[in-house]
């Protein structure tokens, strides 16, 4: 079909008003349009574009796009659909042209994926994205620019799932709904076919719930459920949808850390734990993401059948208890009953739970004051101990790894520890750290001497350090073992050797000596055993050791040697028997290990290429060797060493149960230690030279420089030595004798009885915190720092004894009216309330006999000292800054309205008042406090009750303040004085951890009767005490339980609260406990001896 | 008059006829016997100190069985030993005697401070701590040069029998210091200090008293020795020899080691239940089974 030129001619002209470009788009598109269509309807076609171009005032960017597009477009869906195709978009054009140009333009791709009857459909989807403004056209233009790639991933029915979405989003921020928009494309076109729609329909979800989570997840939701299992990511994100809807806000963070929790889990395991979080949703969708949340923490500890049955519990509390609360603190781990089912189930064992037990065995043991402590800390302390999964000991403390998860069974593992602590204890037992020089053994003859001797013949120079140009010629030795060291070329070589036969050494007088654990160091040494690194494949050297290694755990079966060098090892593995037979000494162990030395450096360290028969496995000979040390010297038959290539010497890898052996850094600690005490040692070698200790650190192969030394070694050394010296300050033994007593931040100081000029020492504590919605308690969630408060000046004491002289002569007289409440029968009394029977015979008797005249039958029930422990707590939160007379207006507000609308009696009122300030400042709650502070501790001093004085407050369950103003053992005196005058307003009321922590002081102190009062302005409150900042319910359960808690333990706690409203929360908190509203200091005198003299009557 | 009385099945005897006819087992640790042989003959009194079951009591036991050789008293089997454990209702009467009601009638009884005293026996007052103070004043006269026990009620002074010493044991370990032994009282005696005995003499001990053979009882007294490491840290005492004895029985007649350190050491010693599992631990590193 030809084009008609006229036809062109004439709609050119008429197009020519509406820019330039668009006679000639016009011109290109009938062109091609017309070899589609008849002419008549390439008329008709044209002049539809004119119409559309004339339609509104921009409506030519339209005409422009509909002419380009309409090639592909007429030959896509023919006549009848251009004539559709425009009518839709002139409608479209009546709202903006843009919106008509972008649909336009993008048609012909989006019919790639669409039917031409979709059209209507699809248009309509942008339509409801317009609103009319600018914002709203731009983005329904963004939205047919998208689509047709959005097509590519999703259905149009999909599409207009997400419309929906964006649309809510335009609710809240364009620019939101713009950004989601535009990566939505790619987003879907990333996504797995099945994951699509539930992406979409969890993102409709955390719409509706958190609109401005959106972009969180449409930026990081991809990336987040990769780490899922393919197959489950469909299961994982309609959870999530389900939980968002139940939960609402939190819906997508507990989605995010659900899926990053994942991430760390096998993916293998994904079906199994997603179907439970399934299974839980129903009940509690949080349930389900807190389990989640948990599962790879969880995962460390139990196997997965230990897990299910662990998880199976948390289910229960939901399904059989119907506690959400409860089983959401299980599975987020806040729970007491999660941990100790934990505990059961986990065959691994933790430090912190045998640690106590494990030191006293150490101690047992060894007779040392031996602490126990975790690998952690000796690596904190940077003196030379670098790995935190072996056991090892410094010659005072023992440490072990935190955790054991060796074996399966959980007593399999505690046995583990034993054997750790064993082996570690009897390096101090049986003395591996104190070997001395050329002390003869029982064994071994004494060799060292000449050895120095033929060493300072033919001096060797030690290793020349990096970038230094002259060798060092070594100088005298800090240490015993250094000087023996000192005797060898190869320190790495003699470290090792020494290692080796020092710990078969012990593990013989262990096996010896402790008959009963003989049975789990043999299945330890074999476990090790079996998992040695392949012989061949080291040096000669290395493999030489290894092999002794081997023969020291007791299974010589697995040695592995050239059959040619046979004789080498047999002189070896003779010499290592010397040092399992009854009496060695350390003195032994240094002479064998010098013995085994000599043979070793005969041979090359090359890595020896031998076919499969020429390696011996061991004969009877080899296990039956006889203990033997080597005679002569150590040269082979060189002619036999087979071939192979050299490589660089490195110790085999130490067993487990062995841990690190340090004896050079123990022995310079000691005698670190002795020069700090000023004892010297026999006079000798000291004190020890920075430079001798350089020496030493540099030289020595049980620091590997390179791992901490990072820049200059100078410097490190420096810090290194001055870590050790620091380390020799600290008395050796328990840091904890007192139990839970942790000190904290500051460093505890010296013997604390001066404590002026100390930093503030602070020592932490962790009480469980009571959870009323789950009923269950959260472990260790709060920690009390208990301090001494600061001392203030005397005036304050001196002043509210003037002030209130009458009061406290009053108090006090009241107090001292009180008759004491403990009584002891004293017998034979001449007269008293009671007759002894016993006493009465036998004064009858003796009366017949003629002698005894003496009456003494009676018993009298006398007083004896008052046995009475109270324990005042003091609330020092902000709130009480505010003024008493404020806070009575609050309540009283309609007593003093009465002004009767006159000015002059209001102004009258407030010249008063505020002359009365001027006078006397305004009292705050805190002054109330410390007031009745003061009188309450002169009437007790007048009874002689021990009590103790202690302000809380804090902010958070990490920082709860607990201020000592006095202890109950400490003496009154000016420095209690000065610390009441310092009580102050701080910061918040986290009550329930401040009883619990006053309860522990109150239970550490031996007296009869014990009292608690609690003296507050109001109801607890704390940041993160409770659901959120309103919420009250919480604080006010936990509270009542540290109450009940004092109870149990035989404690009386008594409530005094100057808030007015307290009567409404008081009574559901204490329940069956006292307590009373005070707001007046003057009542105070007359109630607290009424009520003290009830409190300490039990 | 016939002190012996055969019931059918046990023996009543006077006290001050109570004699110790067979060598009782005790193995010397340094010079005690020596000391006192030499404090008897001197008529010295003395106080013996140590630990709960370090020995004391057999100790005392053996010196009455062995004294009557060397001094060549007049009963052929020995001295008498008149044991009393004190507690704190322990009166005056109680030691020295009282009236008793017999029909219309009263009789005096001597108690058995004063029947040691007449018949020349030593008196045994066993931990004279937890007497009450003013009962422990009553033996001061006897202590010194006079040797004289005044009996108020019957307005009698008696002058103790040529035999007759006071020996009092003592305990300084656990009692506090308001049980403590007054000065007026302590200065009156000699002391001589026990202790549990070393590592080998212990263990011959245990051999000897419960005929658990010597490897075992090396194990117990190595146990031992592990076992009062823990004292003043966890442990109030050490476990005493007795114990350890009474271990070596269980262990010689069939129960298995393991479990008869249990019943009769780390159940006897302590109710805290981690330094139990403490000193189990230690008894399972020792004993196989």
């Amino acid at each position: 079909m030809t084009l008609s030129p006229d036809l062109v001619t004439r709609f050119s002209a008429e197009l020519r008003g509406f820019g330039s470009s668009l006679p000639d788009d016009f011109a290109r598109a009938a062109e091609a349009v017309a070899e589609v269509l008849t002419p008549e309807e390439v008329e008709r076609w044209a002049q539809s574009g004119v119409d559309l171009a004339n339609h509104s005032l921009r409506s030519w960017e339209a005409a422009a796009e509909y002419f380009r597009a309409s090639p592909d477009m007429a030959r896509r869906v023919g006549f009848a659909g251009l004539q559709h195709w425009v009518d839709v978009s002139t409608t479209l054009s009546a709202r903006s042209s843009l919106i008509a140009a972008a649909f336009l333009k993008s048609s012909p791709s989006a019919l790639d994926v669409l039917s031409a009857h979709e059209l209507d459909a699809w248009s309509q989807q942008g339509d409801r994205l317009c609103r009319g403004n600018w914002k709203s056209i731009a983005l329904a233009a963004l939205y047919f620019q998208t689509s047709p790639a959005l097509f590519q991933s999703l259905s149009l029915e999909a599409v207009g799932r997400l419309v929906d979405i964006i649309d809510q989003l335009t609710e809240r921020s364009y620019e939101l709904a713009t950004t989601c928009l535009e990566n939505s494309a790619p987003i879907f076109a990333g996504l797995h076919a099945a994951d699509r729609e539930p992406f979409l329909r969890f993102a409709r979800a955390v719409t509706r719930a958190s609109w401005a989570d959106t972009r969180l997840y449409f930026e990081r939701g991809p990336r987040l459920i990769e780490a899922v299992d393919a197959s489950q990511r469909a299961t994982f994100l309609d959870l999530a949808s389900r939980v968002t809807m139940a939960v609402g806000r939190q819906g997508f963070p507990l989605f995010a850390d659900a899926a990053t929790a994942l991430a760390e889990v096998e993916t293998a395991d994904h079906a199994e734990l997603l179907g439970f979080a399934t299974r839980l949703a129903p009940g509690s969708p949080q349930a389900a993401m807190e389990f989640l949340k948990s599962a790879p923490f969880v995962r460390t500890r139990l196997t997965a059948d230990q897990m299910q049955r662990w998880a199976e519990t948390g289910a229960e509390i939901l399904t059989v208890e119907h506690n959400a609360e409860g089983s959401e603190a299980f599975f987020r781990l806040e729970s007491t009953r999660a941990e100790e089912m934990m505990r059961t189930l986990s065959a691994r064992v933790e430090l912190t739970s045998v640690n106590g037990m494990l030191r006293m065995y150490a101690k047992a043991l060894s007779g040392e004051q031996v602490s126990v402590q975790s690998t952690e800390s000796l690596v904190d302390k940077n003196i030379g101990w670098m790995s935190e999964a072996s056991a090892t000991t410094e010659g005072t403390a023992i440490y072990l790894p935190p955790f054991v998860n060796t074996f399966e069974e959980q007593a399999a593992n505690f046995q583990v520890y034993k054997v750790f602590t064993t082996h570690q204890t009897a390096r101090i037992e049986f003395g591996s750290f104190g070997y001395r020089w050329a002390e003869p053994g029982v064994h071994a003859p004494v060799t060292v001497p000449d050895r120095e001797a033929r060493r300072a013949e033919a001096p060797i120079t030690v290793a020349v350090a990096e970038g230094e140009s002259e060798p060092k010629v070594r100088g005298e030795a800090a240490t015993a073992i250094q000087r023996y060291f000192n005797l060898f070329a190869d320190r790495p070589l003699i470290g090792g050797l020494f290692t080796v036969v020092e710990d078969t050494r012990i593990d013989a007088w262990v096996s010896r000596e402790y008959g009963g654990i003989r049975r789990w160091l043999r299945r330890l040494q074999s476990y090790e055993a079996d998992h040695r690194p392949e012989v061949r494949t080291m040096g000669l050297r290395q493999g030489f050791v290894e092999n002794l290694l081997r023969v020291s755990l007791a299974r010589p079966e697995t040695v592995r040697w050239p059959t040619t060098l046979q004789e080498y090892l047999l002189r070896g593995i003779a010499a290592l028997k010397v040092i399992e037979q009854p009496g060695a000494t350390v003195q032994d162990s240094a002479e064998v290990a010098a013995a085994i030395y000599d043979i070793i450096v005969s041979l090359p360290n090359i890595v020896a290429d031998l076919p499969e028969g020429d390696w011996v496995a061991p004969d009877e000979d080899m296990i039956s060797i006889a203990p033997g040390m080597p005679s002569g010297g150590g040269e082979g038959e060189p002619g036999m060493m087979p071939n192979g290539e050299e490589v660089a010497f490195e110790n085999p890898p130490q067993p487990e149960f062995r841990g690190d052996f340090k004896p050079e850094l123990v022995q310079l600690l000691m005698k670190l230690k002795l020069q700090q005490q000023g004892q010297q040692q026999d006079g000798v070698n000291s004190p020890l030279t920075k430079e001798q200790l350089m020496e030493l650190l540099e030289n020595s192969a049980e620091i590997t420089i390179s791992e901490w030394a990072e820049g200059d070694l100078a410097s490190s050394l420096g810090m290194f030595l001055s870590n050790l010296e620091k380390e020799a300050g600290t008395p050796a033994g328990d840091p904890k004798q007192k139990g839970e007593g942790d000190t904290g931040d500051q460093p505890g100081g010296g013997d604390g009885s001066d404590d002026e000029d100390l930093p503030m020492r602070i020592d932490y504590f962790y009480y469980d915190e009571w959870d009323f919605r789950a009923a269950d308690y959260r472990p260790r969630w709060t920690r009390v720092g208990e301090r001494l408060l600061d001392e203030g000046d005397d005036d304050f004491y001196e002043e509210t004894l003037r002030k209130y002289h009458g009061l406290v002569m009053e108090t006090r007289r009241q107090f001292e009216l009180m008759r004491p409440e403990s009584f002891r029968k004293i017998k034979k009394l001449e007269d008293g309330h009671e007759l002894e029977l016993d006493d009465a015979i036998e004064f009858h008797v003796d009366k017949r006999a003629g002698v005894g005249p003496i009456a003494r039958i009676y018993s009298r029930r006398n007083k004896v000292e008052r046995d009475v422990a109270v324990a005042f707590l003091l609330d020092m939160s902000a709130s009480t800054d505010e003024e008493i007379e404020k806070q009575r207006q609050k309540y009283d507000k309609d007593d003093d309205d009465d002004f009767d609308g006159d000015p002059r009696k209001y102004f009258q009122w407030l010249a008063q008042r505020r002359a009365r300030q001027a006078i006397e400042p305004p009292k705050r709650i805190i002054d109330l406090e410390k007031e009745s502070t003061v009188l309450v501790v002169e009437a007790l001093e007048a009874i002689g009750d021990s009590y103790g004085i202690f302000g809380f407050s804090g902010y958070g369950r990490e920082n709860v303040e607990f201020h000592v103003i006095k202890d109950l053992d400490e003496a009154f005196d000016d420095r209690v004085r000065r610390r009441i005058s310092k009580i102050e307003p701080i910061r918040s009321t986290r009550m329930g951890p401040a009883i619990r922590h006053t309860i522990h002081k109150l239970n550490e102190y031996d007296a009869k009767v014990k009292i608690l009062i609690l003296v507050s302005d109001g109801r607890p409150q704390d940041h993160g005490y409770g659901r959120d900042r309103t919420e009250k319910e919480y604080a006010v359960h936990d509270t009542k339980q540290a109450l009940v808690e004092a109870k149990r333990d035989g404690i009386t706690p008594f409530l005094i609260t100057v808030d007015k409203e307290g009567h409404d929360y008081l009574k559901q908190m204490c329940d069956d406990i006292g307590y009373e509203v005070v707001d007046n200091i003057d009542s105070l005198p007359r109630r607290l001896p009424t009520l003290y003299r009830h409190l300490a009557a039990e | 008059m016939t002190t012996t009385e055969q019931h059918s099945g046990f023996k009543q005897i006077q006290v001050e006829d109570f004699r110790i006819t067979e060598e009782p087992f005790y193995l010397p640790i340094s010079d005690e016997i020596e000391l006192f042989e030499t404090a008897y003959a001197q008529k010295v009194p003395v106080l013996l100190k140590g630990p709960t079951g370090s020995g004391k009591t057999r100790f005392v036991e053996y010196m009455s069985w062995k004294l009557h050789q060397h001094i060549g008293n007049v009963e052929a089997e020995g001295v008498p030993l008149i044991t009393v454990a004190c507690h704190e209702d322990l009166t005056a009467s109680d030691l020295v005697g009282r009236y008793l009601l017999e029909g219309d009638d009263t009789r005096w009884i001597d108690g058995p401070i004063t029947r040691a005293v007449k018949v020349g026996a030593i008196c045994y007052l066993d931990e004279i701590v937890e007497a009450r103070k003013d009962t422990t004043v009553l033996i001061h006269p006897l202590t010194d040069y006079r040797r004289l026990l005044p009996i108020d009620k019957r307005g009698e002074l008696l002058e103790s029998a040529d035999g007759f010493l006071l020996v009092m044991s003592y305990n300084p370990g656990y009692q506090s210091a308001l049980k403590d032994l007054k000065h007026s009282t302590r200065q009156r005696f000699m002391a001589i200090e026990f202790d549990y005995p070393p590592r080998d003499q212990e263990a011959e001990i245990i051999h000897r008293e419960s005929g658990v053979d010597r490897a075992v009882a090396q194990e117990l007294a190595k146990l031992a020795e592990k076992v009062r490491n823990l004292k003043e840290h966890g442990l109030a005492e050490g476990v005493s020899t007795r114990l350890l004895v009474y271990t070596g029985k269980l262990i010689a007649h069939g129960i298995r080691p393991r479990r008869a350190c249990q019943t009769a050491i780390v159940w006897a010693l302590t109710d805290d239940i981690e330094v139990q599992r403490s000193i189990e631990e230690v008894v399972t590193s020792i004993f196989d089974e």
